[in-house]
């Protein structure tokens, strides 16, 4: 399902409307929880006011939680989610800039500007400086190219880097923010010389993390990759219908459907290598190598044909394959031409050779074959549907950000 | 006539929100949030229009000219910066926080909070170009999404921070 607009399922027109959406919430959330007092972000680093740490921590933990459990709902498809790449010195350098800035600032970019909008002219200085910043970097762009470009990890994720298990690592993190948020609480209080510290074990501030907490565990209990999330069809329900021979169409089936277009609902998807599609194939087939069924683009033609899916390749095999494949995904409407197009050249076309057969069919049957072929051989099934199979090359363009210029 | 500031949300539940926004950010764009990246796109609008010759022969804004369809200000990060400057005001008005002021440390003048201010603001702006975004945008975002350079930016952010504090405590504190 999700991310909503790298597949396509928003129009991208609207993706600037979501853009200030999401930042009026963004917004909103950062003001009220005092981010916009630099005096207050600043407290972080002298123990009188932790709001950074405990809004920064919950809000990070909270997203990765919750990006797992929407990934392991089928959800969220986090191959498409934008991994921020590794420039590991570039990083770190980065990092220790802004700790220098944050600290003389009292403000990172994302506060400043909140806090700006509401007067405070500390944060608007501050802004101002931010863009003289990006300025400086500019000037200076060619020098700074080596570190800035140097030492790519690419794409690499904390818990690979730690030799962990994904979900190990998202608990061992809920654990460090805990002993963290009982930790700074108890050095506030005595920064600020306060006696008791009644506040630690309110019910309002145990209650996100408790449920941080048991989100955590879930996240761990859960199996590594589910047996089939809740969309999809189960194995057993496919290998029954498999057995039974529930996918197959028989060719004279898909020979009247072709000779009488009307009637012809199917989508006929042909399954070979590029060339023997170049070479020929039925009227009005796409192109779908058997191999890349389930890729993305695909997939989403597939899914969201309202015809009933058709695969066919020489024999029934492969088609066989890309059926079941597609079948587990959870779409019905699929179907196997019943010996490929092997046997239905052969029914239709070599009928005659296999005198003995031709003799055993009823009358009707026969004269059908004969028409067909007729027909396949002047080409008129090809004019009636009248559309010329192409193939398909690219539904959805993927928009991968460029490497470097993350944009914060 | 004056009005007492409403207190501040709960900094877990304000916290818990703000991950809520995040990952709706990723459900929806496949992306985290961003801030830095509007003062970027104001930058290289600016110098865009002020003198296209230099943006053209300079390879910092060369690329982004070339690339796309030549706007920056028509950006994901700029539309959310104007929400996140709605959304703020909204708070920060419903709650009797608007006005102007600055907020330091006991022992300095204004006029030294606001030197150090733009100075930190443009130490973070060229080290928000390295980290290849700032707290929110690498740290943040890159903490939700599990990535190395997330952790790596949070942790050199304020480890820097708290190693230096000591040096810069006359800002801040009265200690």
């Amino acid at each position: 399902m999700g991310p909503l607009i790298p597949q396509g399922f928003v129009n991208p027109d609207l993706n600037l409307f979501f853009a200030f959406v999401i930042g009026l919430g963004f917004g909103y959330v950062l003001e009220q929880g005092g981010f916009s007092n630099s005096r207050k972000l600043a407290g972080v680093f002298y123990g009188y006011d932790f709001v950074v740490l405990r809004v920064f921590f919950t809000a990070a933990i909270t997203a990765a939680i919750g990006l797992l459990l929407f990934s392991y709902m089928g959800w969220v498809n986090y191959d498409l989610l934008y991994v921020n790449p590794t420039f590991l010195w570039s990083a770190l350098v980065g990092g220790v800039i802004m700790g220098f800035g944050f600290i003389l600032g009292g403000f990172c970019p994302g506060t400043s500007m909140v806090a700006a909008v509401i007067g405070k002219i500390d944060a608007m200085v501050f802004v101002l400086g931010l863009m003289i910043g990006v300025f400086i970097f500019g000037s200076f762009y060619e020098d700074f190219l080596p570190l800035y470009t140097g030492e790519n990890l690419g794409s690499i994720f904390i818990f690979d880097t730690l030799g962990l298990t994904r979900d190990w690592f998202v608990f061992l993190l809920v654990l460090v923010a805990l002993v963290a948020f009982i930790v700074t609480r108890k050095i506030e209080d005595k920064v600020n010389g306060i006696e008791t510290s009644k506040g630690l074990f309110a019910p309002l501030y145990v209650g996100p993390v408790l449920i941080m907490l048991v989100a955590a565990i879930v996240v761990l209990w859960l199996p590594e990759s589910p047996s089939a999330k809740w969309f999809e069809t189960d194995a057993e329900t496919v290998l029954g219908e498999a057995a039974e021979g529930k996918q197959f169409v028989q060719t004279e089936e898909l020979a009247y459907k072709l000779l009488n277009s009307k009637e012809n609902d199917y989508l006929l998807v042909d399954i070979r290598g590029d060339e023997a599609f170049a070479e020929f194939t039925l009227p009005g087939a796409v192109h779908i190598p058997a191999d890349k069924v389930l890729d993305l683009g695909y997939k989403k033609l597939l899914s969201e044909s309202k015809k009933p899916i058709l695969f066919f390749g020489f024999s029934d095999t492969d088609a066989s394959q890309a059926w079941m494949s597609l079948r587990r995904t959870g779409i019905s409407d699929v179907f196997v031409l019943k010996g490929g197009l092997n046997q239905f050249f052969e029914t239709i076309f070599f009928a005659e050779t296999q005198t003995n057969t031709h003799q055993e069919m009823p009358l009707f049957e026969a004269r059908f074959i004969e028409r067909a072929r007729e027909a396949f051989q002047s080409g008129e099934a090809a004019e009636k549907i009248n559309v010329k199979a192409k193939p398909i090359t690219t539904i959805v363009e993927m928009e991968a950000p460029p490497a470097g210029q993350g944009g914060c | 006539m004056e009005q007492k500031p409403k207190p501040y949300m709960n900094p877990y539940l304000a916290g818990f929100l703000l991950g809520l926004v995040l990952l709706a950010a990723f459900f929806i764009t496949g992306r985290g949030l961003g801030a830095s990246g509007a003062a970027k796109s104001v930058v290289i609008e600016t110098i865009g229009s002020i003198s296209p010759e230099y943006a053209d022969s300079h390879p910092f804004y060369a690329s982004f000219f070339a690339t796309g369809d030549g706007r920056p200000m028509k950006n994901w990060l700029v539309y959310l910066t104007m929400g996140v400057l709605g959304g703020a005001f909204f708070s920060g008005f419903m709650s009797g926080r608007a006005g102007f002021a600055i907020d330091k440390g006991p022992r300095i003048s204004n006029t030294k909070r606001l030197i150090f201010a733009s100075l930190g603001g443009i130490l973070f702006g060229i080290g928000a170009q390295f980290g290849r975004g700032c707290t929110s945008g690498a740290a943040l975002s890159g903490m939700a999404v599990l990535s190395t350079a997330g952790f790596l930016t949070m942790m050199a952010i304020f480890g820097t921070g708290f190693v230096i504090a000591y040096f810069f405590k006359k800002l801040w504190i009265n200690a």
